[in-house]
Order: C-alpha cells, then structure tokens, then sequence
C-alpha cells in the first residue's frame, strides 16, 4: 500500500517553498542576456546601488567623462577611485593603458587617492585603437583586477561591442573607458558617467579633505540614471554623501553668493 | 704552481707537483724555492728525494684543474680580444693566444695592450711572458725563449728576431730537436738557411711547417675557444616557406630543439632574434623580448605570431623563406615555483600578458616606482614590468608622510598670469590659468620643496593647495621668494581629483 504522501512528496531538487522565488529565477536565466546579472562591484552607497544593477557590472565598458574639459582630472580620479575600491575587494593588479598625449596619473598622487602604485600597470600606447587592442587582450588574459583606458576619442560603437564580447565569461574585471569632454556617440557603454568637481569636504581646520566630485549617471543599463555628490574615503576606499552638517555651506548645496 | 699559489694550497716552500711518468713519479713543475735546490722539472721523484737534504713537500698533479684553470684565463683573457685561444698539446699546454687584430686600438695601442696585459697577470700573481708578433708561431717563440719577458715584435720585424732563437721555439717534438741539434743546427737562422729539400727527406715536414709558421709563410689558423653555450636552431627548407602559419610553425619548432639545451643549463630565454632568409638573399631578423625567462616552445610561437600580426604586410615574404634561425640572444636563470595544480599563478598569466602586448603593439608595460628626490616632477620614474610580485617586491615602498600630491602632476609647471597675491608669502587670492579666470575659495599652504643642491637651477618653492570657485582643485607654486623689484613667478604645476 503507497502512502499518497509519496507521490506528492516534491522533488528534492526543487524547494517547494520557494516557488515564486524558483519562477523568477527562472525568468531571469531564460531572459534576454543583459537582464541577468552578473558579477558587479557594489560601490557600497545604497543610495547609489539602487540605481545600478547591483554595482557596476563586472565585464562590460563603462564610460567615464568629464563635464568640462578643466575637468578632467577630476573624471581621472573618479576612475581611479572605482579601481582603488575594485583592487581593495580583490587581490591583483589594475592596468591603465592611456592613448598618447593623455595626463598619466602621479604615483604620489595615486598613494595619496588610495591606491597604491605598486599594483598599477601603465601602457602608453600609440593611439586609441591600440588602448582598445590592448583592454581587449587584457580582458582575454582574464588575469588583472581592474582595467582602465585613457583614449583621446570616444569608445566608439564597435570596440565597445568586441570589448563587450571580450569581458563575457568567468571573472571579468572592472572596465572602465575614460573619455574626454563632450558629447560622445551612443555605443556599447554599461553605464555612462559624466564627472565635476565639487568643492571638497573641509576637516576641522577648514583645510581640504577628501575629494568631493559631482557624478550624473546619464546611462545605466538595468537601472536608472542619477545626480549625486559624492566623498570619496580614501582609507576606506568608499565613496558617501557628504554629510550636510548645517556649516557645511559646499555640500549643503545654499548659500551660494 | 700558480693554480695552488693562488688557491692558497701552497704553503710550503720548496714545493713540488709530481706526476705519473715513465718509470714512476716524476716532478712536473716547482716553486721558486725547489728550483733554487737546483732541482728540474721531469726529475724522477725518488731520485731527488735522494738527493737533497731538505724536505720536499709534493703534490699530485691535477690536469682536469689546470684545464679548467687555463680556460678560466682564457675568459679573463677574452676582454681584450675576442679571438682566444688556450696552448694545445703542441705549445706544452701552459698558455694561450690572444688574437688582438683590430683590437690592439682598444687598449690604446699594442705597446700599452701588452703592458697592460703584462701588468694585470702580475697584480693577479700569475707569472707571464708575454710577446705580440705577426704569427701564432712567432709570438709562441719570442714568449717561450725569447730574451725578455715582455717583447713586441713591429709587423715584418718577426723574422729578425727569431733567427737568434733556439730551434726549440719552433714547438718542434724532442726527437726532431735533438736531431737537429746533432746537425749542428741550434738557431732558427741557421734552420732557415738550410735547403729545404733535403731538410723534409730527413725530419719529414715538421720543421718546415712549424718554420713557414712562425715566419708567416704559411697561415697558421687558430681554433678559439668557443663562446659560451650558444643556444640557436636554424632549419633550412627545400620548398621556400611564405605563410605566416608556416613560419610560426618553425619557429615553434626551433624553440622545442633549444628548449632541451636551455632546461639542461637551467636557463630560459629572456630575448630572441629569429632570423628569416629570403630566397633573394635578403635577410630579415625580429627581435622578440620577454618578460621572463621563457623556453616553452608554445608561447614563442604565440609571440611570434603576434609580432607576425603586426608586421602584416611589412614582413614581405618575396619567393618564400629558405632559412629559419632563432637564436637566444639574452638568457636568464629560471626559477622553478611550485604551482597550484589547475590554477596559472596571476603572475604568469600577466607575464603572458606583458608579452602579447610588447609584441603587439611593440610597448612595454611599466609600473611606476618611487624616487627619492625633493621635487615633485621628479620623484617618481617607470621601471619595465619584472613580474614580481607587488606584495612581496623588494621595490622601495611609497612614502607616505608626504603631504597630499596631486594626481595629475605636469613636467613643467605652467605659468600664472596675472597673480593676486598678498605680498610676501600669502596664497594666491586670484589668477589667469589656461585662458580662464581662477578664484581662489580656499588655499591651504605654503609647503616649502627646496631645490635640490646637488643639481644646478632652480630656488625653492613655495607651494600651495588651492580649490577654486567652481570647485576645481590645484596645485600652484611661487618660484622663489618676493621682491619689491621683482614680482614672484607663479606656477601651476598639477590638479588634485
């Protein structure tokens, strides 16, 4: 005689409590290829995480560019503040492969944003289509943690696509593009971000502390654009919001003359 | 002697090396002292411990040792020349020829490379006799019995002075002199006189030949000795090669040829030169860089056909390749690491990396390292990616006690126009930089960077952190102090984040 609790007894395999949990599962395993998630580097802000997939998505380009051309070093170390929190996560190096005539960052200056110079690899190349040879060999290589490209263009629609084919597969770096000002083509870009100065935070003394920029993400795939000012924590590698402390003119956004 | 003398083996004096010889031990070279008990190289041992009074304090005599001793002097010796060759069995063994054609210059002349040659062995207490002639055979004669110790014979002048020698100089067999001695013939003049004919009935061709040597008559050609282990593989093809595939083949297997070689000498290449011979005569050579030692046939050919890709239409293959060498030109120590089984160490995979970029795009990954200078522009400097590990490296760690530096630091600073500052040492209130006006919110300073002493120009700068209005930040300096007839120079010289 069968115990009729036998036959309705669930399959091992599947958990039977989570049935809506194993149906969207499902959804996103057999959607379309750029809803799945896949590894991202959360930057820690939930105010900012929220808008994004989880992070910045491991693999794919993601664009970086000043809003004015005077900003440009500010662009250069919002990138190189995404590596330094990419290289605090995991062991390995970043690779900056810059077109020529391009500002290369200083060592110090790198030390002094928190990453160190040690585990940075520069390659000056002969112009754009050599950085993206080269992003695209190092993500082949599949052996360094970040990877950033300074080019004196854009990312056009076709290395953004091979560099997209590239970062597919098991643990992709972090891919940054960083572009100078101005209005760039559409193309293959995870996320679009558009950087300026801000006024810096202010220690104690009134002196400048950390470096305080102004990013609008102009495009997200699998999220929604955004305005914030960020802080970036060079010795816990995180960007915050600055704290809007009532003497804190800057950040609190007033008392503009 | 010299070898134990310089081995600090030879502590007593008299001193003797025997050796096996016909009828038992015989002595087979001594020190000053036994020498001046009157004693002769080639005595019977037993014979001259009968003889004198003294004790003799003997060693056996180590051949392999003194080979490797003389081919050590050989190396030294390949400084001044590459052409060197040791004594062979004709010469006795004790010595070794210095082919210093077109490189006497090098030295300043043959006089001073000769005394500069004599003067090294007598620093390293090796006692020589040294002599430059026209032939082999001549400056063998004039070294072994000539009448000083350091003699220089001008070109042509070589047969003059051998004719006075004894015909012992002319590396002849014991036999052959000494019949020649019974003919009354001691001198190499008067050996040179004789007719030659009935010269060669009687002692064969020897004498001869060793006489056309020595005066230059007949070429004497040397054997030098050979470079150290060279490792290369050439493959020539009946059927010219012209695909890019086919040439990567071959170069792949070349390198499994050399690969044994080096893994038996514990090396690995760390550059390669593979050279390609046109039908046509003309030859083409790609020099190909690693960032480690390498012998694995697999990653060359990956290399190769890198470099391949980006010659593409520049290496023009004409008719077709009928040669194919690969020679390691640059070798270094391979050091064998244990690795994680089904896991490549990062390293490796970015030594892999560093490679296909050189060849690729023919640049070098570099990685930025610290130097210790005052000022900024030049306190840092890129040295070529080494694999090593960046936890772990030797190489200097960066300071940091510094105040903050700025992330983009320009070579030279770029000058401020129009500089609103309070006068003497206060920051800058407003200024024209790159074709815009800068107001300055805030400014942080000064930080004094004194000029470097040991280098000439330059004072020292005062430096200041400023954030502009619009919240960009800068780094500017005042080159040098305020003076009321002089304004201060002021500089932008970088931009924080």
């Amino acid at each position: 005689m069968r115990n009729p609790s036998t036959r309705t007894r669930p399959d091992p395999g599947i958990p039977s409590a989570g049935i809506p949990a194993r149906l969207a599962a499902l959804r996103t395993a057999l959607g379309p290829a750029d809803r799945r998630p896949g590894p991202a580097l959360p930057l820690g802000l939930p105010a900012l995480d929220a808008h994004l997939p989880g992070g910045l998505a491991l693999g794919p380009p993601h664009e970086v560019a000043p809003a004015e051309p005077a900003d440009g070093a500010a662009a250069l170390g919002f990138a190189l503040a995404l590596c330094a929190r990419r290289l605090d996560a995991v062991p390995g190096e970043a690779l900056i492969a810059a077109a020529p005539g391009l500002p290369l960052p200083h060592g110090h200056g790198l030390a002094a944003l928190g990453l160190d110079p040690r585990r940075v690899l520069l390659l000056e190349t002969g112009g754009d289509a050599e950085v993206f040879r080269a992003l695209e060999a190092a993500l082949h290589a599949r052996c360094l943690a970040a990877l950033l490209g300074l080019v004196g263009g854009g990312l056009p629609l076709k290395p953004g696509r091979r560099l997209h084919l590239a970062g597919e597969g098991p643990d992709p770096p972090l891919l940054l593009v960083l572009r100078p000002a101005g209005l760039g083509p559409p193309n293959g870009a995870a996320t679009r971000w558009r950087v300026a100065s801000a006024p810096a935070a202010r220690d104690r003394f009134g002196g400048i502390a950390g470096p305080r920029w102004r990013a609008r993400l102009e495009r997200c795939r699998n999220g929604r654009g955004g305005d914030w000012t960020l802080e970036w924590d060079r010795d816990a590698r995180r960007l915050r919001l600055p704290e809007r402390l009532a003497g804190d003119a800057a950040a609190a956004g007033g008392a503009r003359p | 002697m010299t070898r134990l003398r310089r081995a600090g083996l030879a502590p007593e004096s008299p001193l003797a090396v025997a050796a096996d010889g016909p009828g038992g031990l015989r002595l087979v070279a001594l020190d000053a002292g036994a020498r001046a008990l009157g004693l002769r190289p080639g005595e019977p041992l037993g014979r001259v411990r009968a003889r004198i009074g003294v004790p003799l304090h003997v060693r056996p005599a180590d051949p392999e040792a003194d080979a490797a001793a003389l081919l050590r002097l050989c190396r030294w010796a390949g400084g001044y020349a590459p052409g060197v060759s040791p004594f062979g069995p004709a010469e006795g063994g004790h010595g070794l020829y210095i082919d210093v054609a077109g490189a006497s210059h090098l030295r300043g002349g043959e006089a001073a490379l000769l005394d500069d040659l004599a003067g090294r062995l007598a620093r390293g207490d090796v006692p020589a006799r040294v002599a430059l002639a026209d032939t082999p055979g001549g400056a063998f004669a004039l070294a072994a019995h000539g009448p000083a110790d350091r003699i220089l014979a001008p070109p042509g002048a070589a047969a003059m002075h051998l004719r006075d020698l004894p015909v012992a100089a002319l590396r002849l067999d014991p036999g052959t002199v000494a019949g020649l001695r019974r003919l009354g013939l001691r001198r190499i003049g008067a050996l040179d006189d004789q007719p030659r004919g009935p010269l060669a009935r009687r002692f064969g061709e020897a004498p001869l030949l060793r006489l056309d040597q020595a005066l230059g008559r007949r070429p004497e050609p040397l054997a030098p000795l050979a470079a150290p282990d060279a490792f290369a593989a050439a493959r020539g093809f009946l059927d010219p090669i012209g695909r890019q595939a086919d040439v990567v083949a071959a170069a792949r297997g070349l390198m499994a040829e050399i690969a044994p070689r080096l893994e038996r000498a514990g090396l690995g290449a760390c550059a390669l030169r593979l050279a390609l011979h046109r039908v046509d005569g003309l030859a083409r050579a790609l020099d190909i860089g690693l960032s480690r030692p390498e012998r694995c046939p697999e990653r060359v050919a990956a290399l190769v056909s890198l470099r391949l890709d980006r010659l593409g239409a520049g290496l023009d293959a004409g008719f077709g390749f009928e040669t194919v060498a690969l020679t390691v030109t640059a070798t270094g120590a391979v050091t064998v690491r244990q690795g994680v089984l089904g896991a490549e160490p990062a390293g490796e995979r970015v030594g892999a990396l560093a490679d296909a970029l050189a060849q690729r795009l023919g640049r070098r990954l570099v990685r930025l390292a610290p130097r210790e200078s005052h000022r900024p522009e030049r306190a840092e400097r890129a040295l070529p990616w080494d694999g090593a590990d960046p936890s772990t490296s030797a190489t200097a760690p960066w300071p940091d006690h510094l105040p903050p530096r700025p992330l983009v630091i320009f070579a030279q600073g770029e000058p401020a126009r129009d500089v609103l500052a309070a006068a003497p040492d206060g920051p800058p209130r407003r200024f024209r930089w790159r074709a815009r006006e800068h107001r300055v919110a805030r400014a942080e300073g000064p930080e004094r960077i004194a000029a470097e002493w040991w280098r000439a120009g330059g004072g020292p700068r005062d430096y200041y952190r400023i954030e502009c209005e619009a919240g960009r930040r800068l780094w500017l300096y005042r080159d040098g102090p305020h003076a009321p007839d002089r304004p201060a120079a002021w500089y932008v010289h970088g931009i924080f984040p």
